[in-house]
């Protein structure tokens, strides 16, 4: 496939993931939805499932709003609605971690709003450093395993878990490369590249690696397109059609981004060492730092955001702030106080699931644009 | 000419009642505080539901901006305070305690009381909820000093793992090394043991004094508690809580004997508040029900803060259980309890724009305790010390409702 052929295929997968998931059933696949953010799809891929991203949707809310106040994060809300109108069927569980207060609350939800889809919860230690933290995030997937055996029927072996351990280190490294390539080509769109990223929550990793191992290639013959204004974004979702049309319209493109739904997901390998997988799965999620939905007392992704824009050559940084998500919203000062004590323009816009009209944000990202 | 009217003179409060006691324990808990800092001791910003054992072993002076941001709410100072967090970036749609104790670390000053002295340390918990560790980490980062965590988890589960009484129990000697190794102050197990006992002493004299609500008339208005729990949040180890706690259900008691009690109305319904208080709105919420003879007999509070323990597993399973760390059926049979034990004919639930977690299923869950009491359900939409996020019409509406709904059913009966 060409560079177009690829970038439609991901387009495609992105746009229609019921049909993804219908497909993996059809084939006789369990499916095992995945709520934002760190889920540990390792394991739920080495028992023979396939992981399927949930992270909500652009969609009207109207179910939900039996079950959350207004002021619960869209993620969660349309991630609910969802559910509880049917759009998982076929779901063998979901499993949700617990890593905010929102996160907290939908698995509450859940078991009462979509009770044909079991609830796994994944508690995940804040303290995750110290080897107490370890043995509790341990503890955490022993849970996992054991609640995924009963929800599907399979069975999980460690043997197995060090095979999808490699799938996905491999996936982890093709997604970091990929973020470099695609900043030497700025004829592929801020809604292209934001495709590439969504596609990977619904297909096995496997595939998708595959997938953007061609595009790399791809791409490496081609000649880049005219140059465009170099950003980094930061966020929990950057995936509105609305959003990154604006980016394009702009001239602007995102040449690296600290969003959760993207690249950040993708900065930590599981690493060789562990008496077993489980225990170096274990260790990754200790390993994991740069997140404002883990502990950091230091603020150390505050510093990153600003050093790795730097890095990149971006002029700029846009912070996509998803509405009432109280972690980004913590960092958010503490980012901008990094950005500019290194002389970097930091511009923030809300967003949620919801939005339909992005003229507001808009004209912020024009005049963002303009002081670049 | 105008008439005059003269303001009854208050009577001042009788320096043996629990009421002038519990009050003078909270406000010494900030001038000790002070009073430690002046001598050149390193002195802590404490979360409210931090293990009080640990600094009250350790002899650590500390403060509770949960509780300074109420006390400043509630005198009118939040809303310049949140205006000041928003100023520097900070969304109005974070917690207002938050964005009121980041304004204070940044002016290091008030409008209102209470001021605090600025502290050398953080303790955080987040077994109330994890905004609490987004709070702490800009505080220490802003104010360049150390912040000490022990990391509660929200538990999905009904009981509490023993993987996760381990990861707690870890993290309290972690904290604790790490305290004596900053403050140079010195963990006794003989001061632990006399702490535990007392704080054992005060948290069974509160859960008997909330329970004195079983009684028709209740002795006291439910408003009370959400003043007396200030001192089970921050000095249930200490003697003279224990003391006044104590004190206060003799006071109860003896109101029901003598037919008195502290709210000053007819009882006409009793009922079950839901939530923090709306500190900026407290009169208006009172009132709103006092006008209609609706005591509001029991909270959440009245069991969350009793904390009793044998042993100090028992005693990190017990800060595992607190309202806000358990799973809707614990927090729903909890709640259940406290209505049935205390005949309760409605529900009125603060949907409090602060406290995503406490609010995220709140919906569902009072709806099934609503089912499970045979109660009517009132929710209204406030917030615990953004006085910018209350309606006061709304809330008189729904509390009409509520009133209507409990009169028909008792017409029924």
């Amino acid at each position: 496939m060409n560079v177009q052929e690829l970038l439609n295929r991901f387009r495609e997968v992105a746009a229609c993931p019921r049909a993804q998931m219908e497909n993996y059933l059809k084939s006789g696949k369990k499916v095992v939805l995945t709520a934002p953010v760190y889920t540990p799809e390792e394991i739920i891929h080495s028992m023979g499932a396939v992981p399927f991203g949930a992270w909500g949707a652009d969609i009207e809310l109207n179910e939900s709003k039996k079950y959350f106040p207004a002021f619960i994060c869209s993620i969660m809300q349309s991630l609910l609605e969802i559910g509880i109108k049917g759009g998982y069927r076929g779901a063998s569980a979901i499993v949700i971690p617990s890593l905010c207060d929102s996160l907290k609350v939908i698995g509450q939800n859940w078991k009462y709003a979509v009770p044909s889809i079991p609830f796994i919860p994944m508690t995940y230690p804040q303290n995750r450093k110290p080897d107490f933290g370890v043995a509790f995030t341990k503890a955490g997937y022993e849970r996992v395993i054991s609640d995924l055996g009963k929800a599907t029927g399979l069975t999980f072996d460690d043997a197995a878990l060090g095979s999808s351990i490699e799938v996905y280190n491999a996936h982890n490294a093709a997604m970091r490369e990929l973020v470099g390539v695609l900043a030497a080509h700025p004829e592929v769109t801020n809604a292209q590249r934001s495709d590439i990223f969504k596609s990977a929550f619904f297909m096995l990793k496997e595939e998708h690696t595959e997938l953007v191992r061609a595009l790399i290639d791809a791409l490496g013959a081609a000649e880049a397109g005219p140059a465009k204004t170099p950003i980094m974004t930061t966020g929990i979702i950057a995936d509105a059609a609305g959003l990154t049309g604006i980016l394009d319209d702009c001239g602007l493109q995102i040449v690296c981004d600290d969003v959760a739904a993207e690249s950040r997901q993708y900065a930590t390998d599981t690493p060789a060492e562990g008496e077993t997988n489980l225990d170096r799965l274990a260790l990754k999620f200790r390993n994991m730092d740069n997140c404002s939905v883990l502990y950091d007392q230091e603020k150390n992704r505050c510093k990153k955001i600003a050093a790795d824009a730097k890095a990149a050559g971006a002029k700029g940084v846009l912070v996509i702030l998803t509405k009432f998500c109280d972690p980004e919203e913590f960092d958010y000062p503490l980012i901008k106080k990094a950005c500019d004590a290194e002389g970097i323009p930091v511009t923030v816009i809300e967003v949620d699931r919801q939005m339909v009209n992005y003229e507001q944000a808009r004209t912020a990202i024009e005049t963002f644009r303009d002081i670049l | 000419m105008a008439e005059t009217t003269t303001k009854p003179r208050r009577q001042p409060p009788d320096p043996n009642s629990a009421k002038y006691k519990l009050g003078k324990i909270a406000d010494d808990a900030y001038a000790s505080a002070a009073a430690a800092k002046a001598r050149g001791e390193m002195i802590g910003w404490c979360a409210s539901n931090f293990p009080v054992e640990i600094p009250e072993t350790l002899g650590l002076a500390v403060v509770y901006p949960e509780n300074q941001a109420a006390g400043i709410a509630a005198r009118g100072g939040g809303v310049t305070m949140c205006e000041e967090a928003e100023s520097e970036g900070y969304s109005n749609d974070i917690c207002a305690y938050a964005r009121i104790s980041l304004a204070y670390a940044k002016l290091k000053e008030a409008p209102v009381e209470p001021n605090v002295p600025m502290p050398d340390f953080v303790l955080c918990c987040n077994n109330i909820c994890n905004c609490m560790i987004k709070w702490y980490e800009n505080l220490s980062k802003e104010l360049n000093i150390p912040m000490f965590i022990i990391d509660i988890p929200f538990n999905p589960d009904y009981e509490v793992s023993e993987a996760q009484i381990a990861y707690v129990r870890a993290q309290f000697w972690d904290v604790i090394h790490g305290l004596e190794k900053l403050t140079g102050k010195k963990w006794s197990d003989e001061k632990y043991k006399e702490v535990m006992e007392i704080s054992g002493r005060t948290s069974r004299a509160w859960l008997a004094a909330t329970a004195c609500a079983k009684y028709t008339p209740s002795p006291f208005n439910g408003f009370d508690l959400l003043n007396h729990m200030a001192v089970m949040v921050t000095a249930r180890g200490k003697k003279e809580a224990a003391e006044a706690m104590e004190i206060l259900l003799k006071e109860y008691e003896q109101n029901h004997v003598e037919g008195k009690s502290t709210f000053r109305a007819e009882e006409k319904y009793r009922i079950m508040f839901e939530g923090i208080a709306c500190w900026p709105w407290l009169r208006v919420t009172s009132t709103g029900l006092k006008g209609r003879g609706i005591n509001m007999v029991t909270t959440i509070y009245a069991d969350a803060f009793g904390f009793v323990y044998k042993d100090f597993d028992d005693m990190c399973r017990a800060y595992c259980n607190v309202p806000n760390a358990i799973n809707l059926e614990h927090a729903r049979d909890k709640r259940v309890k406290l209505c049935k034990d205390n005949s309760v004919e409605g529900l009125l639930v603060h949907t409090n724009r602060s406290c995503k977690l406490w609010s995220g299923f709140m919906p569902e869950m009072s709806r099934q305790i609503g089912e499970a009491c045979d109660i009517p359900v009132v929710s209204f939409d406030g917030d615990q010390a953004d006085a910018r996020n209350f309606s006061e019409a709304q809330y008189d509406t729904r509390v009409q409702g509520l009133t209507e709904i409990m009169d028909t059913r008792k017409e029924a009966k």
